[in-house]
């Protein structure tokens, strides 16, 4: 059942450790939905190629242009409805009541006892590559057509750092929790790293 | 693009949103812009989609058909597309600061599903522009592209005015009489070549 986040520090997948010495679920490494998985990565990649190639493509600037915006919009209905739940158990929305006030919601599927829901390591993996690599190429595109005055492309480049990194924000935040923020996460992280080095120097001299 | 909704899918199992649910609520909405009545469904299920079609539609529309494949209307591709995006960002601050309860997306959705009747006006003049240019064309295009403009406007007030106080609503509906005036102007003075 779909539930808010709590405060579980040793339940969750660790967004940055791949191996998780405290996790006593096995995590399968095969992926279960690989149409999807494709499908995630896809448009994101297939705009970025656009993009790189419009030149050599196509001499119209139009047709490069309407071409990433409309691969750009898939990816972003796709990674926003289909992807992230069924790759990761994430979701997000607005939500406006009867008052008018517009509420974000997030959410993370809690694992259940039952095999198949596990969330597999691989697709996992292949979700937040695809969805923290993309922004951060975009952004560089940005500088990049900043500073070499092709500013015709900075339209198509913000339409894509907006887009791609409004999925980027809404999941990680999905992935925090409501409780949680990214500082006090990010305190824990390099706090428990911090430890383990120390831990680790310990047992080994 | 985020949807404001009861039931995002189906909670108990991984069953993603319908695209034909969200096809069909971009598709009410349009109805709704161009049958304008008190109705809360811009706001309530607010969708950037239909902003973007209609964004999209209008900037391919007003590309000149240039005989240089150097200049070949991109820049006036962006152009719409910056003026149609930046021009309803600078309305939303401006209705908020004027202490509007509208939410960001909510007016922007308002506004960009509004360009729907200046959008069949640029489709219309493009068509009469097929024909022998003149004093006659040029009248029917004025007219057309006036009663349209007053389409949008009445269709974006219908759904901005009640969220300002009402010794504000002026000051908050002016900007989009701009916004609306900036598009019809560049519809109307579009020529092909």
């Amino acid at each position: 059942m779909l539930q808010q986040d709590s405060n579980d520090d040793t339940e969750d997948v660790s967004l940055f450790d791949a191996e998780e010495e405290t996790t006593n679920r096995p995590r399968k490494a095969k992926i279960r939905h690989p149409v999807v998985s494709f499908f995630h990565l896809f448009c994101r990649v297939s705009a970025i190629i656009v993009y790189l190639l419009c030149e050599l493509l196509s001499s119209s600037f139009i047709t490069c242009m309407v071409t990433i915006i409309l691969l750009l919009s898939c990816d972003f209905w796709a990674v926003k409805n289909v992807t992230g739940r069924l790759m990761v158990g994430l979701r997000w929305w607005n939500h406006i009541d009867e008052d008018g006030k517009s509420h974000w919601v997030f959410e993370s599927r809690k694992e259940s006892s039952q095999e198949n829901k596990t969330v597999s390591e691989a697709e996992s993996r292949i979700f937040w590559l695809g969805l923290i690599a993309c922004p951060v190429l975009w952004v560089i595109f940005a500088f990049s057509a900043l500073f070499s005055f092709r500013v015709k492309w900075l339209a198509v480049v913000i339409v894509g750092v907006v887009l791609q990194g409004a999925n980027l924000y809404g999941y990680i935040r999905c992935k925090v929790g409501s409780r949680k923020n990214l500082t006090s996460m990010a305190t824990s992280y390099f706090g428990k790293q911090f430890l383990r080095q120390n831990t680790g120097v310990d047992q080994t001299s | 693009m985020a949807e404001a909704e009861e039931s995002p899918g189906d909670p108990g199992t991984a069953s993603p949103r319908p695209l034909m649910r969200d096809l069909k609520a971009v598709g009410k909405k349009f109805m709704h812009v161009l049958y304008p009545r008190k109705s809360n469904t811009l706001l309530r299920d607010w969708d950037l989609w239909g902003p973007l079609i209609l964004c999209v539609t209008l900037a391919l529309m007003l590309q000149r058909d240039s005989a240089d494949s150097e200049k070949d209307g991109g820049p006036q591709f962006a152009e719409v597309f910056v003026i149609v995006w930046f021009g309803a960002v600078t309305i939303t601050l401006n209705s908020k600061l004027l202490g509007g309860n509208i939410s960001f997306f909510q007016s922007l959705c308002v506004l960009g599903y509004c360009i729907l009747p200046l959008t069949v006006a640029m489709l219309i003049c493009r068509l009469v522009l097929l024909a022998d240019p003149g004093p006659v064309n040029f009248m029917v295009r004025l007219f057309v592209v006036i009663v349209m403009f007053a389409w949008s406007i009445v269709a974006s007030t219908a759904f901005l005015a009640d969220s300002q106080p009402p010794n504000r609503r002026a000051l908050a509906v002016y900007p989009v009489f701009l916004f609306y005036f900036v598009i019809s102007w560049m519809i109307l003075t579009f020529t092909p070549q």
